[in-house]
């Protein structure tokens, strides 16, 4: 806006400060519950206030967990969310990436419907295909494990599509240049192609890594062993008590832990993020 | 360093578009051999050609006397500087340099020596270690010739090198370019659509249009008798005069002919002259006055010093040696 009255000013502050509490307000509530003893919370009135109980609700979350739903520990679920998010991310990447390399650089036969295959899948998220999945994944016998939580997520045509368009605004000449330098397709692909893509990668790697770390449905199908209970998927049977209330402030200082690994990455990789917007390297 | 041959050259794209079609050219060991044309003419095709990059559809090129038709870029010994430089921008400038010598697995010290002596000739060693980004547009440039010096090849090959420069930079990096040239004695084959740069660079032009070479000869061979029409008109600065000869009926000498060419520098005015010229406009270049006018309907260009007295019409007068003469259909010389 290049007006400058003090009147929209204060509208628009008003509606921007109007948006952060709406959408902070849950995550304070959340962390408030997780700060007070069951009864604070279930016997009416919801504190506002963080309560005395923070350090006990927390240590006993990690330590121990909640029994009667037969979760395992915070930390055990938490490293198997990371596992899991970390090889969505990682695979995602690595096949998309080889996927557009091919596609963009190489003419072989059938390239066209090597194409218009994976954009068919854009049209298959796994909430789709979870049925006929889930018996394969089953007839694998990767139900419980690692593989079984990582690689039915890991095909993407989204990123094979971001990675194309990121290769065709490669200049021609730096191809050409790079094949009178004599280097060959793979090592055009790792000495040019990979390091220019550097920061698309992180980008992707954020998004790719949030969307890992909150698959919900997908784990929860697949893993009846405790000792695979992914966080997010952790949190649904820790509410589902079966006798008795839910433990409402366990529950949420779990939720609450659940949260900070993708704000540390959102935090971690932004150096890069904004690096990656200022730069204009092609 | 080699020669290299050019032998019955042509080019149809796939969808059959012809953009190259029947080209001879004998490049001798160490020649600077100038591509001049139009744009579309299809020089850069040419180029990319000899370089590899562009499948031969027909005929055979030769680099010293090894045909290199089927030989991948790589292994035809042959070096490139792009329009946009195509310098890899996540490498600093000694990597840029060091690249393709590193990929043909050349000892580490024979590269360090060559990065050397090319930062020295080209005067980047001070940006070494800098990201091309960190450059302006000549030190790029630099940097890119660097990268063909330090392959130390049979042949350079080159895309309109100084297209993206300020005029002032271009006339600098010419002569530099020139000088370098002279020094290293590589085999060049330079592309570009600046008639001045053409002349100025080469020791033999090619001007090319549409695809067919029109003359092959040296700047002032070209530009004192020129082969057609079109190389008469595109060869020169301002361009030559050319008159249709049914326009201008009455000049002496000029029988049988069909468009006459004469240059604007050697026209005069001469008080009983055969041409008469209305003028339309004057431009003051400083040293010399360009007037533009016409006679018999036909445009024509003269340049006058600039305190020649000018009036509405002009009577001018020329040498009979200086008419270039063509034929109407062909545009083929004739005198
Ligand atoms: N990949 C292609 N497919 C089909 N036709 C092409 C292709 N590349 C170039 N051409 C055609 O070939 C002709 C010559 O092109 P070329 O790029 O060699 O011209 P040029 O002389 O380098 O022009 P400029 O001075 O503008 O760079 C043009 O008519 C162009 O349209
Ligand atoms: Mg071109």
């Amino acid at each position: 806006m290049i007006e400058n009255r003090p009147g929209l000013n204060a509208l628009a502050h008003l509606a921007l400060i109007a948006g952060v509490v709406i959408v902070a307000l849950p995550v304070w509530i959340a962390f408030v519950a997780s700060t007070h003893t069951a009864t604070d919370f279930s016997s009416g009135t919801v504190p506002m206030w963080p309560g005395p109980h923070l350090v006990e609700n927390y240590s006993r979350m990690l330590d121990a967990g909640v029994s009667t739903s037969g979760t395992p520990p915070v930390g055990r679920m938490m490293l198997n969310s990371l596992i899991m998010a970390l090889l969505i991310a990682c695979g995602k990447i690595a096949i998309s990436i080889l996927s557009a390399f091919a596609i963009v650089y190489f003419r072989f036969p059938l390239r066209g419907l090597a194409f218009w295959c994976i954009f068919v899948t854009l049209m298959l998220p796994v909430e789709v295909r979870i049925v006929p999945t889930f018996q394969v994944v089953a007839g694998l016998g990767l139900l419980n494990s690692y593989a079984g939580l990582s690689v039915p997520l890991i095909a993407s045509a989204t990123a094979t599509f971001l990675f194309r368009q990121v290769f065709l605004t490669m200049p021609d000449e730096l191809v050409e240049a790079a094949r009178i330098d004599g280097a060959g397709p793979m090592k055009f692909f790792r000495d040019i192609l990979l390091p220019l893509s550097r920061t698309n990668m992180a980008a992707l790697f954020v998004i790719l890594f949030i969307y890992g770390w909150n698959q919900y449905l997908w784990p929860l199908l697949i893993t009846t062993d405790a000792q695979y209970y992914t966080i997010v998927a952790g949190i649904k049977r820790m509410a589902d008590a079966v006798d008795g209330l839910p433990q409402w402030h366990l529950v949420m200082a779990t939720a609450v832990l659940a949260m900070l690994p993708p704000v540390a990455v959102v935090i971690g990789m932004q150096k890069l993020f904004v690096k990656g917007l200022v730069e204009t390297e092609k | 360093m080699a020669s290299i041959t050019l032998d019955n050259l042509g080019k149809i794209y796939p969808g059959g578009t012809r953009a190259v079609g029947d080209v001879n050219i004998d490049i001798a060991d160490g020649e600077f051999i100038v591509l001049v044309g139009p744009s579309g003419c299809g020089k850069s095709t040419l180029l990319r050609m000899v370089a590899g990059l562009e499948s031969i559809t027909e005929g055979e090129v030769r680099i010293g006397d090894r045909v290199v038709n089927r030989i991948e870029p790589a292994d035809r010994d042959i070096a490139m500087v792009f329009q946009n430089y195509a310098l890899y921008p996540h490498m600093s400038v000694r990597q840029n340099l060091a690249y393709g010598l590193k990929n043909r697995r050349t000892p580490r010290a024979e590269i360090e020596r060559r990065v050397t002596e090319a930062a020295e000739i080209l005067q980047i060693g001070p940006f070494l270690d800098r990201k091309p980004r960190a450059l302006s547009g000549g030190q790029r440039q630099r940097v890119a010739m660097g990268r063909a010096i330090v392959r130390e090849p049979a042949a350079f090959l080159f895309d309109e090198p100084l297209s993206n420069l300020d005029a002032k930079l271009r006339v600098q990096m010419r002569l530099e370019i020139k000088e370098l040239q002279r020094r290293l004695r590589t085999t060049s084959l330079y592309v570009t659509h600046d008639q001045l740069e053409a002349m100025t660079l080469a020791d033999r032009l090619v001007v090319l249009n549409g695809g067919r070479v029109e003359q092959i000869g040296t700047p002032l061979e070209v530009y004192r008798k020129p082969a057609s029409a079109f190389v008469a008109g595109f060869i020169g600065s301002p361009a030559m005069n050319l008159l249709d000869a049914r326009a201008v009926p009455h000049l002496p000498g000029t029988a049988h002919a069909g468009t006459i060419g004469i240059r604007p520098e050697d026209l005069s005015i001469a008080a009983n002259g055969p041409i008469e010229m209305e003028v339309t406009a004057v431009e003051e270049l400083g040293a010399q006055r360009l007037v533009h006018g016409l006679t018999g309907g036909e445009a024509i260009t003269i340049t006058l010093p600039p305190d020649a007295p000018l009036s509405e019409t002009l009577r001018l007068g020329f040498d009979r040696g200086n008419l270039h003469l063509f034929q109407r259909e062909t545009g083929a010389r004739i005198n």
